[in-house]
């Protein structure tokens, strides 16, 4: 019966057959997903935020989409820290990812100037952006930042308002607050406040708050290093007198300490001020919410008072330039629109929206946490329009967007600046020499 | 004739394997060498041995070749030295021997990233456990995060540590092929402990120290990972080697060409070191 039918052509012909066997064996040995991948419509998703109540919301909004347009979209997670060397993996491999999440500016600008991404310029314009998140290429808007990031200084509220103490506004209101709950005594805790100083990412993205409220610039409107210049090198070195100042504050052996460190010693009762951001509160909001309750905020002062700054840490998401570029336009501008809000509720306090809209917005302002830390939120709002409160990271240093900041970033130069200073005792002079140095040959070429 | 194809396809395999996953890796890392690129997607410009120029210019490359040689040659002399005494406390009459055997072979069977963490929380200045250990003598933790000698001494002995079971148990299989007539020759002519090890057991030994030293050298002059997860090279360089170097120079600045030269120059050295080794130590001469 079925040689007959197959014969008469009413059943499958010979070459339908010979495809679905082919098809069959490469899809068991792997060697024809690029065909099954074109088929079923997949979009392949890298996602950095690998947290399970994020990835989860993610998943969810997958299957959403996949039941809505019938479409599927593969997530694969990684820590934010390893997903661009994924993506050059997956380029290099032949089967790049249609989206996925980049967490340096540098990482985005070299794929664009490589052509391996897509400009998302119909997406991004929709909507209205907060300051220094959308970093255009030419004119072109290459990811689509879906938080802030920022890292401030976190503290214990509890035992301000036990000894009568406010909210610090310089350098040395910072050291008195210190001071005054440093101890063993009644609303004291053993150590200050902990900044990491090693050759790390955590050195580089709570260190340096001080340093950029301080009105500290690394580079010229050439991109020539000034850090060691006449104007900014007197700034630096008060900077690198307060660190040394605040180092009778810290537990012992900064240069060991690191990311667990920061919230460990915090969580523990050992510090009463840490720098972070508002993920220290999510998490301690699920484990211990009348100890989370007993957090504040407040932004990295100046030495003078007079400016603020926060630390740039921001997400986004980049299209890449594949067979399925256009597919992935439309799960984006979709998951925008539907989910991004349900996303960011995974970690209410620490995805601080970078769409300006969003903070307006019935759904996101309906979570509890939103009210519940609603001083940190109005901080928050208040870094995006306070004109003495600068947004600054070292990777987003220079007159515009562009690598070579990312190449300082990697190099360590500004924490072993502090180690400098810290561990060997060198002079300002030598430590901000040693480090301008470090940058130039970092940039070089 | 059977045999012979089936001894020739286990080859072919074999051989396929290591073009695949040595030959081509190491083929495609010199090719890097002579270019220049800011990351692995970025087109290649072909620069000749610009590169090598460039990285043998940096007094950050013969720092780190200098700190590989302190580091080879304290790890390599400790688990030796461990090593045969292990081996031969092991080789006596001990009670519990093969438990004993067991327990000496534990630390080699451990992940890295396990030694490199366990040791990392037990030496935390604030929590650690290491930290409370040196507060009886005085101090309030080990320094490893602020002294570079420190630091290198502590990658030096979680080296020694981790490897040193691998130099015993080489030296106890060596150990167990001599002849217990030449010991009893020796005691015969009165000769003491330390001579029946000098002149029996350490010449008897050669062939094993040989090959040993000549493996260590090359797995601890390329240790790369215990390094890594425990200092990062750090604190201020003061444990950064040739391959940390590298591996900075590749996936943190994105300096393919001059990482990829690092490790060549690496390989060079390495291989004329080996040749003159084996000058020195031929693997054919029996030890007597």
């Amino acid at each position: 019966m079925t040689k007959t039918n197959y014969i008469a052509g009413s059943g499958p012909s010979r070459r339908t057959v010979l495809k679905g066997v082919g098809a069959a064996a490469g899809a068991a040995t792997g060697l024809y997903a690029p065909f099954v991948h074109a088929q079923t419509k997949t979009i392949r998703f890298l996602n950095g935020e690998p947290s399970r109540e994020s990835v989860r919301a993610m998943q969810f909004a997958a299957a959403q989409y996949e039941k809505e347009k019938g479409i599927t979209v593969q997530m694969d997670s990684v820590p934010a820290g390893g997903a661009f060397d994924k993506v050059q993996a997956s380029i290099k491999g032949g089967r790049p990812y249609d989206i996925a999440t980049l967490i340096f500016v540098g990482d985005v600008l070299l794929l664009a100037e490589e052509g391996k991404l897509a400009p998302i310029n119909d997406i991004v314009n929709k909507y209205d952006w907060g300051p220094k998140i959308l970093f255009p290429v030419d004119g072109d808007n290459y990811w689509y930042p879906y938080d802030y990031n920022l890292c401030w200084i976190n503290y214990r509220k509890d035992l301000y308002d036990a000894q009568g103490l406010s909210e610090p506004t310089n350098w040395d209101g910072l050291l008195s607050n210190l001071g005054a709950l440093k101890g063993d005594g009644a609303n004291q805790l053993p150590h200050g406040i902990v900044h990491p100083i090693g050759s790390n990412g955590a050195t580089n993205y709570t260190a340096f708050g001080y340093m950029w409220a301080n009105g500290v610039q690394l580079f010229d409107d050439e991109w020539n290093i000034i850090l060691d210049s006449p104007e900014m090198a007197p700034l630096v070195g008060e900077y690198l007198d307060f660190m040394a100042s605040l180092s009778q504050y810290m537990p012992p052996a900064p240069a060991q300490a690191g990311w667990p460190n920061l919230v460990g010693d915090f969580q523990t009762d050992k510090i009463s001020h840490t720098p972070g951001t508002g993920r220290l509160i999510d998490t301690m909001n699920v484990r211990m919410p009348e100890r989370a309750s007993n957090v504040s905020s407040f932004l990295y002062p100046s030495m003078r008072g007079d400016m603020f700054a926060v630390n740039h840490g921001y997400d986004g998401w980049v299209v890449l330039d594949t067979a399925m570029t256009d597919e992935a336009m439309k799960f984006l501008e979709w998951f925008s629109d539907e989910h991004l809000i349900n996303f960011l509720h995974t970690s209410p306090v620490h995805y601080q929206p970078t769409r300006l809209d969003i903070y307006e917005d019935a759904r996101w302002l309906a979570h509890p946490d939103i009210d519940t830390f609603k001083h940190i939120i109005d901080m928050q709002e208040r870094v995006l329009s306070d004109e003495n409160v600068v947004i600054r990271s070292i990777d987003t240093e220079g007159p515009y967007a562009d690598a070579r900041a990312g190449k300082v970033f990697r190099s360590y130069a500004l924490p072993e600046m502090l180690q400098n200073k810290m561990l060997k005792n060198l002079s300002n002079e030598e430590c901000i020499k040693a480090a301008a140095e470090k940058m130039r040959s970092a940039i070089a070429g | 004739m059977r045999g012979e194809r089936t001894l020739y396809s286990i080859l072919g395999v074999a051989v396929l394997l290591t073009g695949l996953l040595i030959l081509y890796p190491a083929y495609h890392a010199l090719e890097l060498s002579f270019q220049k690129l800011d990351s692995f997607v970025s087109e290649p410009e072909w620069v000749g041995f610009a590169n090598y120029g460039t990285v043998l210019r940096l007094p950050e490359f013969w720092a780190a070749f200098g700190r590989g040689i302190v580091f080879a040659l304290s790890t390599i002399t400790l688990q030796v030295v461990f090593g045969i005494a292990f081996a031969m406390l092991l080789n006596a009459q001990i009670p519990l021997k093969p438990l004993v055997r067991g327990i000496t072979v534990l630390p080699y069977l451990l992940p890295t990233i396990i030694v490199a963490l366990t040791f990392q929380w037990m030496l935390d200045p604030t929590n650690g456990v290491m930290s409370d250990a040196v507060g009886l003598f005085g101090m309030d933790y080990i320094p490893w995060g602020e002294n570079g000698a420190v630091a290198m001494s502590l990658v030096i002995f979680l080296s020694v540590w981790i490897w040193t079971p691998f130099v015993t148990l080489a030296f106890l299989a060596g150990l167990q092929s001599v002849p217990d007539e030449l010991y009893e020759a020796a005691r015969v002519d009165g000769a003491t402990a330390w001579q029946r090890f000098w002149h029996i057991t350490l010449p008897q030994l050669r062939p094993v120290l040989t090959v040993v030293v000549l493996l260590r050298a090359i797995w601890m002059f390329n240790k790369f990972d215990i390094i890594w997860l425990t200092t990062r090279g750090g604190p201020l360089e003061a444990t950064e080697h040739l391959p940390v170097l590298a591996y900075r120079k590749t996936f943190e600045m994105y300096q393919l060409g001059e990482g990829a030269a690092v490790s060549a120059i690496s390989f060079l050295i390495l291989s004329v070191f080996i040749f003159v080794y084996f000058y020195f130590f031929p693997l054919d001469e029996k030890g007597s």
